[in-house]
């Protein structure tokens, strides 16, 4: 069966019925309409609300959003970007670096890999989210313990995937590193050193929304500076759109920083499907 | 759906007698990423009431697209698929069944379960469904599977599972689409002589695309041979009795003149 | 890993009993090493028998109880609704290529807004009563499960929905009797990850703005110092974060494995 038809076949229903008409549509057409439909209901449910009537008050229409960010972006956003970033760049970058020290060690050395990984797998479950009071209590509100929540945030994440990058080295590499008679430092630069950089590299992927949501966790408790603390300021003072907007712009800086990356993903790894790790 | 087309549930009863399916210039072609892709371009043949027609063809050719035509699934670009001397409905249709390259078994479900649904989804009361299963897990010989899951199963017990739930709907055309590919060449040798003898007991209507030609000489009282993408029809080859025989010179003279017309020499080749 | 021989048999024991054991214990002998060592507060860092006896005695109060339960109302709310809704969307979307496309945008650009960054929202709109936590955990669960669905049902074997359709199947009732059901372990596992992700949310949202519940009791902790319940809190959570995921694993084992 050749995909084609396996791909025909698999919806005989609409195909028949509808595939003339569905044909027509391109699928970014359909998603504008989706996307039209989404903010005109946004606007009718605001003006609904608008009466006072409901448990929502104060829903503002996708314009007075637009409205704050402009205003937010001529003021303080970038700099509150910016701040935000600081901690993410910092946090992230030491998470990495120790999930791929910590993964190498306790992956070549099965040793240490059977006495301490239980303990990490038996702490990964537990978001670091959990740990912010305890972040509190040891760093105060300051950029120390924001770094400590996101760094453990990606480490987490990060270190099972150096750990299999080191350990799961394929058979044929293997033997075929055993016949050229490598030595154990030429093995682990060329065959085990690249693999688990690769890995590391899919993995803190993985890792950039699980540290970028944790920057804004760790921002509303401390707020102090940073689009969390901006969120925090505008909720306390009622200004619905504002948050609204704050909201949208830490949604744009994952999506952008998202974007980055997969690039950079796909320059340094051109021999990688694209992981895009989303249905679409 | 007209009286005809429904299955006849006392036990041992044959099915209505087989229609006759025509392929009338049919033109096809898929919208992919790249373009459009012609996949079958005039292609006519009919298969006369309970007679067994065996499309083979290089890979990729479209032979598998006859099969959902014949079915309702898809909608040919241009011509018309004819079943009974009336234009194919799309969507679903009672008169057939098929049986794909994969078994496709549900496997949340026992054997037993995978023949009978079929049965229901089409009307049939539980304990006729019930009943008709039981006969026609007995007729592929698995009788004691009954209550297997499709994982427990062997390839071939699997893919039995699956001829036998087409078969179990008492269709008037049955479509198969490379049945025995995926099995190993012993079991596959089975498997034909099985499937002739299960096609003895009842003559639907069979279209069987298949890739090995040897295997349509036997199944087959009629092999069409298509041609690359875009396909159309190289050749339509009887096959008698005689030619059956796999000892005699009929059969080899059938199996040169299918492969002359496929493009493979039957001399081997160049030394 | 069947040893055969005695020999593998020793070494799997080495490996998964005797080796873990080892790193638990280095793990708490080096905690309390710090503590003795640096001579460190009880309010940065208590020693682990006094967060052991801390926890047991949280066991014994009732508005510990209270909190704990609190929480688990606030996310089992807002997971079952967040999974039926989700499951659905994603059936539909995975079912009419028309659905997806006009749903995919939306779903996509809301991804990124992760549901952290809606709880001081929810707190404006609901304040900090339940309803509100039962929406955000909704609203963070309905997402995973969409993707998880849509993604599972297109992963069915083709074959399936070619044979349902053979059989006689109307299309509601191939998307619910045959995708649905075949794809449902993969759907399962995803309702594991938002699981997770929903319980996070719940202590999460307590933290910032909560009158109530098992975060609520952390936060309080941390304010007034009481390191040693903060720390018993945390082991709370995991525990019940790895209890609920433990059910979910349980039920999907016994209720929809394929055999």
């Amino acid at each position: 069966m050749t995909t084609a038809s396996a791909q025909a076949a698999a919806t005989p229903g609409r195909r028949v019925a509808h595939w003339r008409r569905a044909r027509r549509l391109p699928g970014w057409v359909l998603g504008s309409v989706g996307v039209i439909v989404a903010l005109a209901a946004w606007i009718a449910l605001s003006q609904l609300l608008a009466g006072g009537g409901g448990v929502i008050n104060r829903l503002p229409g996708p314009a007075a959003v637009l409205r704050e960010l402009v205003a937010y972006a001529s003021r303080d956003l970038l700099t509150d970007v910016a701040a935000s970033l600081r901690v993410f760049g910092i946090g992230w970058s030491l998470g990495v670096f120790a999930a791929t020290g910590i993964g190498l060690l306790l992956g070549r050395l099965p040793a240490l890999g059977h006495t301490f990984l239980p303990i990490i797998e038996a702490i990964r479950p537990v978001s670091s989210i959990a740990w912010v009071p305890l972040s509190v209590v040891w760093f105060g509100f300051g950029l120390t313990g924001k770094v400590f929540l996101v760094g453990l945030a990606v480490f987490l994440v990060v270190i099972v995937y150096a750990v299999d990058g080191c350990t799961r080295i394929p058979d044929d590499l293997a033997r075929t590193a055993s016949m050229l008679g490598m030595s154990a430092w030429q093995r682990f630069r060329a065959l085990i050193l690249p693999g688990t950089l690769a890995e590391v590299l899919i993995g803190s992927r993985v890792a950039l929304m699980a540290g970028w949501g944790t920057v804004i966790v760790a921002e509303l408790v401390a707020a102090d500076s940073g689009l969390g603390a901006h969120l925090i300021a505008v909720q306390q003072s009622y200004d619905v759109p504002a948050v609204m907007a704050t909201m949208a712009c830490f949604g744009i800086t994952g999506f952008v920083m998202n974007g980055v990356f997969s690039l950079v993903e796909a320059r340094l790894m051109p021999w990688r499907p694209r992981a895009s790790g989303r249905a679409t | 759906m007209n009286a005809a087309d429904r299955p006849v549930d006392h036990p041992g009863a044959a099915a209505m007698p087989g229609g006759e399916l025509a392929f009338d210039r049919i033109c096809h072609e898929y919208a992919t990423q790249a373009g459009c892709i012609e996949v079958l371009r005039g292609v006519s043949f009919d298969v006369s009431p309970g007679s067994v027609t065996c499309v083979v063809g290089p890979s990729g050719c479209g032979k598998s697209t006859l099969l959902g035509l014949a079915a309702g699934l898809i909608t040919p670009a241009s011509g018309e698929v004819r079943w009974d001397r009336a234009p194919v409905t799309p969507g679903t249709n009672l008169h057939l069944g098929m049986a794909f390259q994969q078994p496709g078994l549900f496997p949340w479900m026992t054997v037993h379960e995978n023949v009978a649904i079929g049965l229901r989804t089409r009307g049939a009361d539980r304990a006729t469904a019930r009943r008709v299963a039981d006969e026609f897990i007995a007729t592929v010989g698995l009788a004691d599977f009954r209550h297997a899951y499709p994982s427990q199963l062997s390839g071939g017990m699997a893919q039995r599972v699956g001829i036998a739930r087409a078969l179990a709907l008492r269709p008037r055309l049955l479509l198969m689409d490379e049945p025995f590919a995926a099995v190993d060449a012993f079991t596959r040798l089975k498997l034909q002589q099985e499937f002739k003898a299960l096609l003895a007991l009842h003559r639907p209507t069979v279209l069987f695309v298949t890739h090995d030609v040897s295997e349509a000489i036997l199944l087959g009282d009629r092999i069409v041979v298509m041609s690359q993408r875009p396909a159309t029809v190289l050749r339509e080859i009887p096959v008698s009795r005689e030619d059956r025989n796999r000892a005699s010179a009929a059969y080899a003279r059938k199996l040169a003149e299918t492969l002359e017309c496929l493009g493979v020499p039957s001399d081997g080749g160049s030394e | 890993m069947s040893g055969a021989s005695s020999r593998g048999r020793a070494a799997v024991l080495r490996n998964r009993l005797v080796l873990p054991t080892l790193g638990a214990i280095v793990l708490l002998a080096a905690w309390q090493a710090t503590v003795t060592l640096y001579s460190l507060p009880i309010v940065v860092l208590p020693p682990p028998w006094q967060v052991a006896t801390t926890l047991v005695d949280l066991f014994g109060t009732a508005a510990f109880w209270r909190s704990v339960g609190v929480s688990l109302y606030e996310f089992a709310g807002g997971y079952v609704a967040g999974v039926l809704l989700g499951v659905v969307v994603g059936l539909a979307m995975g079912e009419s290529r028309t659905i997806r496309a006009v749903a995919t945008p939306v779903v996509e650009s809301l991804r990124f807004i992760v549901p952290f960054a809606w709880i001081p929202l929810t707190v404006l709109w609901f304040g900090t009563s339940l309803v509100g936590k039962i929406v955000l955990v909704a609203y963070a669960v309905f997402f995973v499960m969409t993707v998880a669905t849509l993604r599972a049902v297109q992963n069915v074997e083709p074959t399936l929905t070619r044979v349902a359709t053979m059989l006689g199947m109307a299309r509601w009732q191939r998307a619910v009797r045959v995708h649905l059901r075949a794809a449902a372990p993969s759907i399962a596992s995803g309702a594991r990850a938002a699981a997770a992700l929903g319980w996070i949310a719940v202590v999460a949202a307590e933290y910032i703005g909560s009158s109530a519940g098992l975060g609520f009791m952390i936060t309080n902790a941390a304010m007034s110092l009481a390191t040693g319940v903060v720390i018993a809190g945390m082991i709370v959570i995991g525990l019940i974060g790895a209890a609920v995921s433990a059910l979910i694993a349980w039920l999907s084992r016994t209720r929809l494995a394929h055999r």
